[in-house]
């Protein structure tokens, strides 16, 4: 790498496309190794990557001067509305928090028989089969199932919401604008009928979310309905592919590594422990975007406005400056908390509590159902760049 | 021993509280309930304030010797 941009070493690394499974975060070490910033040509705008952790957990917290006005490096041009998220500044805190509420580690834990009874359900449905597809048949329908009982939606539109937000989520990830829309009107009737439904018979707003956001006030003005409903579909959009994909690295994972798999068996109340090393070592959102709004020297690189600077999650979680080994699975690792999965800042995942809940709660309920399964002999895994995803794990196992 | 969380740099993660339990607590909007403060600690807590500063994502914990210049 001898070409540069503004002092940084060129990077020609496409992460959006297909590829062998893990081979991504191959990519992502390499290029924290190459140099401690880079400059990345591979879309029309380029991105500054920060990639160590130390650099990751700081850019995340300049977000008075670097913005979500670009929220993946890797599609900055993505014009779809969302809430929270593009908001920033006060107007963002005020809108959080009416919203953190809902998401706190309090509340969610209220959600947890719910959590358990639906998680036991779907899995009692497919045991007796001896096999799926996890990440198709399981893997997403149990978020979205969640997802509903949060709007206080019944689960049994789980399937048919399934398909649209599927449909809705494959689009916008290929940068397919038309498709999008589509399947996008059918969402945004489903999620109208439920806020105005919502408005004429109101529940308990301290329990009720979609009532309290029909009510709430900022600055003595309520949320218009196209707010409340944008941040109906921001929720959607961050809560179930995310999910997905999360059990879908961690069962690959446990499939392949039997010792990992009966640790969990033998001391369930490893689970929680477990998740965040899983959350460390397979992050799906392996970088968020942000736009750089005024000149600033950041610890040595120079960077300006409309700059593009990526925040390498991923690359942070796998810096072997902040974790020693790691590559490997360490359950008793000491400070696997500080893992950046969820982003950090004032835009930190807002539902960061519920998707623990959900991955304790599958890892719990499925191992005592089903602890020995195996992925399918020839099967080749594969998985999507630009937000990583499995489209397939055969799983298979004795009934 | 001391601890100080930073509350500008705390954003609500949630890890302190939830491995340090007889030190922290968390408000209605899931932070910790104890942000903005610094205070000495009782010898038995010094484990779980260290804990505490080992799960902050942001690094708005600190546990030192003496109190903080600035506190």
């Amino acid at each position: 790498m001898t070409e540069t941009r503004r002092g940084c070493p060129v990077s020609h690394t496409d992460y959006t496309g297909h590829a062998p499974i893990l081979s991504h975060y191959g990519l992502l070490d390499a290029d924290r190794e190459e140099a401690r910033f880079l400059f990345n040509d591979t879309t029309e705008r380029g991105f500054f990557m920060l990639q160590r952790y130390d650099d990751v957990q700081e850019g995340f917290q300049q977000h008075e001067n670097w913005t979500t006005a670009v929220r993946s490096a890797l599609r900055p041009g993505l014009g779809e509305p969302l809430l929270p998220q593009d908001l920033n500044g006060q107007q963002h805190v005020k809108l959080r928090r009416i919203l953190n509420q809902f998401f706190a580690p309090a509340a969610v834990r209220r959600m947890e028989p719910m959590a358990q009874q639906r998680c036991i359900e779907l899995i009692e449905e497919m045991k007796g089969a001896g096999e799926c597809d996890f990440v198709k048949e399981f893997a997403i329908r149990y978020p979205t199932d969640m997802f509903l009982a949060l709007l206080g939606l019944p689960v049994s539109d789980g399937e048919q919401f399934l398909e649209w937000s599927d449909a809705y989520f494959g689009a916008l990830l290929a940068g397919d604008p038309g498709r999008a829309e589509a399947a996008k009107t059918s969402i945004m009737k489903y999620f109208d009928e439920a806020v105005n439904e919502r408005r004429a018979n109101p529940r308990d707003p301290k329990e009720d979310m979609v009532s309290r956001l029909v009510q709430a006030r900022i600055d003595d003005e309520a949320l218009t309905h196209d707010e409340i409903l944008t941040i109906c579909l921001t929720l959607m959009l961050a809560g179930l592919d995310t999910t997905r994909s999360a059990l879908g690295y961690i069962y690959a994972h446990l499939a392949q590594n039997p010792a990992d798999r009966q640790a969990l068996i033998d001391d369930p109340t490893l689970i929680p422990k477990a998740v965040e090393e899983f959350l460390r070592l397979y992050p799906l959102v392996f970088q968020a975007g942000r736009e750089v709004q005024e000149p600033q020297d950041f610890n040595g690189l120079e960077v300006e406005p409309g700059d593009v600077v990526w925040l390498g999650i991923a690359q942070a979680n796998r810096d072997p400056r902040k974790f020693e080994n790691p590559d490997q699975f360490d359950i008793a690792r000491h400070n696997a908390n500080q893992h950046l999965a969820f982003g950090g800042g004032p835009h930190r995942c807002l539902g960061m509590h519920l998707a623990r809940l959900e991955l304790k709660v599958v890892l719990e309920e499925w191992h005592q159902r089903i602890p020995e399964y195996r992925i399918k002999a020839g099967t080749e895994l594969t998985e999507r760049g630009v937000q990583l995803s499995m489209s397939s794990l055969p799983l298979e196992w004795s009934v | 021993m001391f601890i100080a969380i930073d509350e500008t740099k705390c954003m609500g993660h949630g890890r302190c509280y939830a491995v340090a339990e007889d030190l922290l607590s968390d408000d209605d909007e899931g932070f910790v309930a104890e942000r903005g403060r610094c205070w000495e600690l009782p010898a038995d807590l010094v484990a779980q304030a260290q804990d505490a500063a080992d799960a902050c994502p942001e690094g708005a914990i600190t546990v030192t010797e003496t109190a903080p210049a600035d506190a």
